[in-house]
């Protein structure tokens, strides 16, 4: 066993761990955070997507021992009391159906903003060219991004 | 205020937007085991030799399955074929031959391997040309012997499993006399469902009963696939369903459960837990049936068309889930939305060596409506004739009867559609533009809503909200979360939110026949209005005496019951809920509803299992594309939807559907290539399978008409399958137009769209 030392959500998570456990596993298995879903385990769904230092990444190819002593972040870290803007947009647009790639979606719209404020519709669906959603057809996720990055800008104004 | 009509947020959308969702793969049980399925790797053999019993010994290992665990039995949904483990034989590669629980997947995994499975393997039926030669060897040399559990009669021969036949006035005088006859080949692939959540099943044995937790579309088909495998009474098999992480009818038939409940026995009761990998989904989950077609027309020195013959050749796979009923729907679609005269079609499902197929939004009617629309614009372009005004001068008109004798009465509509769809989109416009390599294609249908009926139980809890009960699943469409909630707040005067849905259990809800068909919005709303009814009707009667009035005078409201008219607080729901809690006895209430029968002739074929379109909606579409000569790939740049629905209770949902179903059209149309090579599934893997990204979709235009039916909840009618039907056709037809040349398969891949232009220059 390996003894690793994430920061997940703002709270410092100390696991051990097998060697050849991906980040999924440590997260839904050993942290019993099972928001970050778990879709393909090939790294092309996205369903997985949760932030590693700011980033988006496929948590299902990624070796939990290289997330040794850094920042995670998943869909339970962004729901608070209060839905964020992205959340929040999202809901009211329709944009969830089954709801499986939903946390994924979400994870990687956050750090869209984040880094591109006021996105394009082009960059929005760039962007999600990593999670794949079967249900919606992306449109209503793409209307709710762009809402929240509208909201965003009214924060800042 | 009502609230049909209104987007109202499905009532679980916060749990999943905030990752609580409890999906059926994130289910877990204290003591349990985790499970996995040996499969066979070759498509066709005799298994000499199976012995397990190295796998037995290995560490962890609690339970090892293969045939001879389970009863010697064949199991089906409507034709018994299916066993649960390959007994002696193997038709397909991915059969299951035997199952490990164990402590960890490691283990169940290692002990797989130490199974030893020789297979002396035989001549494979790989595909449908082979199926249908006379020389094939037989996939069920025993079909025989195979009975439906209904009674139906498909009309079976040797590798084929199901058939119809029907002809109808004179076809052969037709073509004989004859100015232009026009024929056709086409063939389609077989499409993965790919919903994001793979297929999973934790399975108990307990108190003598299986209990089995899966994520489904139509539990009450696992209870019965369960006791037909392993030869109990239906009733001592208990599904409890968690949330479904999409079906589009991949989750329609029985997956891992059944293997999960029996390693569970064998283990003495600890729960097991199987998930599938994405390659065992996708290579074993039932994809949609690849099929060949011909189609030809005769037509009249007038250019209309007199006569219409269709040879459907549809693959089943090894084994039959409901894939029996299809030949069926070809009867119903070969006419297309046209009057095509006099119609011969023959329709046949062929057993072969490979995966089995099954259920995918649109059943048989996405490659049936590709061949009759692509054949349309042939005989258009054969006539030199525009292929919007030759399609409008044959289109059904109300009172026109579909090939099985079903009269059509409001198929005026369709005209409406093609007015609305020129409105958005004019022909002339489009169809004008002179750039290279663009093109666009149009295409109508008539499509189905499921209509079997369903019951519903609603309950009013002590706070004034209220509790629905039903076997009835939402899959992610909405139509429970949506439809059928506000269905059921509008009876009572609540708010969507306070209509409290849980997950069907067989034990607790009455039989429902599941997601399917665009179904559960009409026939379970209709259920549920029904059943809501009763409980206004039992609310009044007791605020009637709180109130001193009469029941006929009060009103339900924003979960309160006043005299209509009063501006007065009048009482609360949950004040009449407690009065009957502790008087009369807690309010519930129970509604059915079961569409009429449509009347058809029964006399217009042979093997019709499925007879008819009941509430049929009409749809037209259009797309516009543009193909790069250099690379072959296409781009939607443009695609309409008009799309008649009855009543939209929710238009965000309708949207929603209507975009997500398109999109599966687009994927299916350009991108899901799913290949058999040798009865090998070759895409095995999201990478290599091909679902449409974000980048691949347009944003679809849609134009609703809203013509409501006179029952049914609100006039409501099934919204979310017709979305598909139509879009090979178009895209189809738009590549055709853009490159000069017919390109007559699905999928249309880019070196497809790179041979169709070196021809069309040579």
């Amino acid at each position: 066993m390996i003894e690793l030392k994430l920061t997940v959500n703002g709270r410092e998570e100390r696991v051990s761990i097998e060697p050849a456990e991906t980040l999924l596993d440590v997260l839904r298995n050993r942290l019993h955070l099972t928001g970050t879903k778990d879709g393909c385990r090939e790294g092309e769904c996205g369903a997985c997507t949760v932030l590693l230092d700011g980033k988006p990444i496929d948590a299902c190819i990624y070796a939990a021992q290289a997330a040794n002593g850094r920042r995670i972040e998943t869909i339970e870290g962004l729901s608070g009391e209060q839905l964020g803007s992205v959340q929040r947009r999202i809901v009211e647009a329709s944009g969830v159906q089954c709801g499986y790639c939903t946390p994924g979606i979400v994870m990687t719209l956050t750090a869209l903003l984040r880094e591109h404020p006021r996105p394009d519709r082009q960059l929005v669906r760039a962007a999600l060219s990593g999670n794949l959603c079967r249900c919606t057809g992306y449109t209503q996720i793409v209307d709710a991004a762009l809402a929240a990055a509208g909201d965003e800008a009214r924060v800042e104004s | 205020m009502s609230v049909i009509g209104s987007s109202s947020i499905r009532t679980d959308s916060n749990a999943r937007i905030r990752g609580e969702e409890c999906y059926a793969i994130d289910y877990c049980e204290p003591g349990m085991l985790h499970g996995a399925i040996l499969r066979s790797p070759v498509a066709a053999g005799s298994i000499t030799r199976l012995d397990v019993a190295a796998a037995r010994r290995m560490p962890g290992v609690r339970a090892v399955a293969t045939a001879s665990d389970a009863p010697e039995v064949l199991a089906g949904w409507v034709l018994l074929d299916t066993p649960l483990f390959a007994r002696g034989q193997v038709r397909y590669a991915g059969e299951p031959v035997a199952a490990v629980a164990a402590d960890t997947i490691e283990q169940a995994r290692a002990a797989l391997d130490a199974i030893v499975l020789e297979i002396a393997v035989t001549p494979a039926v790989v595909d449908l040309r082979t199926a249908r030669s006379s020389g094939s060897p037989l996939v069920h040399p025993d079909w025989r012997t195979y009975l439906s559990p209904a009674g139906l009669d498909f009309q079976r021969d040797g590798n084929i499993a199901s058939q119809l036949l029907s002809v109808q006035g004179d076809v052969d005088g037709a073509f004989a006399g004859a100015s232009l006859v026009v024929a056709d080949e086409f063939e389609s692939g077989r499409q993965y469902q790919g919903y994001l959540e793979p297929k999973s099943a934790v399975g108990i044995w307990r108190d003598g009963r299986y209990q089995v937790h899966t994520g489904h579309q139509y539990p009450f088909n696992v209870r019965d696939r369960i006791a037909q495998f392993l030869q109990v009474s239906p009733s001592s098999v208990r599904v409890i369903c968690h949330a479904a992480g999409g079906g589009f009818g991949g989750r329609l038939d029985y997956g891992l459960e059944p293997y999960a409940v029996l390693l569970s026995r064998l283990a003495q009761g600890r729960p097991v837990k199987i998930v599938n990998s994405r390659t065992e989904d996708i290579e074993t989950s039932g994809s949609r049936d690849n099929s060949l077609i011909t189609i030809r027309s005769a037509l009249d020195a007038a250019g209309n068309i007199v006569a219409r013959e269709l040879l459907v050749d549809l693959d089943n796979g090894a084994y039959t889930g409901e894939m029996a009923l299809m030949p069926s729907v070809s009867l119903l679609i070969a006419a297309g939305a046209y009057r095509v005269g006099a119609a011969r079609v023959t329709c046949r499902l062929l057993y072969t060596n490979t995966p089995p197929t099954g259920a995918f939004r649109g059943v048989s009617g996405v490659a049936m409506y590709t061949a009759v629309e692509r054949h349309m614009d042939h005989i258009a372009s054969e006539l030199g004739e525009d292929r919007r005004g030759f399609r409008l001068r044959h289109l059904f008109r109300s009172g026109d009867a579909l090939l099985n004798g079903q009269v059509l009465d409001d198929a005026d509509i369709l005209r409406a559609g093609f007015e609305a769809m020129e409105k958005t989109a004019p022909w002339a416009a489009v169809s004008g533009r002179t750039k290279p390599y663009r093109g666009i294609g149009i295409a109508a249908a008539v499509w189905i809503t499921n209509a079997t009926p369903a019951s519903v139980t609603i309950k009013l809890n002590e706070d004034g909200t209220v509790g629905v009960l039903t076997g009835a699943s939402d899959i992610g469409t909405g139509a429970f979360t949506m439809g059928v909630t506000q269905i059921v707040a509008e009876v009572l005067g609540i708010r969507p939110e306070d209509v409290r849905l849980s997950q069907p259990d067989t034990d607790v809800a009455s039989y429902d026949i599941g997601s399917q068909g665009s179904r559960t919005t009409r026939m379970v709303g209709g259920a549920a209005q029904n059943a809501a009814l009763e409980v206004r009707s039992r609310i009044l009667h007791t605020a009637g005496q709180l109130l001193q009035a009469q029941p006929e005078e009060l009103e339900l409201v924003g979960g309160r019951v006043r005299k209509a008219g009063d501006t007065g607080p009048g009482i609360a729901l949950s004040d009449v809920a407690l009065a009957n809690t502790w008087g009369d006895g807690p309010i519930i209430g129970t509604g059915r509803y079961a569409d009429k029968p449509v009347a058809y002739n029964p006399e217009c074929a042979k093997g019709l299992v499925f007879s008819t379109f009941p509430t049929p909606t009409y749809h037209v579409h259009l797309a516009e594309v543009e193909v790069d000569p250099v690379t072959g790939n296409v781009r939607v740049v443009r695609y309409v939807v008009v799309q008649e629905v009855g009543r939209m209770i929710n238009p965000a949902g309708v949207v929603g559907q209507i975009q997500g179903g398109v999109s599966q059209g687009i994927g299916f149309t350009l991108y899901e290539s799913l290949r058999l090579e040798q009865g090998q599934v070759v895409e095995k893997t999201l990478e290599a399978y091909r679902l449409p990204l974000a980048l691949d979709l347009p944003d679809v235009e849609i134009v609703i008409m809203e013509h409501p039916s006179a029952d049914g909840p609100h006039g409501a009618k099934g919204v979310a399958e017709p979305p598909i039907v139509l879009v090979p056709a178009v895209i189809g037809n738009a590549i055709a137009d853009a490159i000069g040349k017919a390109i007559n398969k699905t999928p249309i891949t880019p070196e497809d769209v790179l041979a169709a232009l070196r021809e069309a220059q040579a």
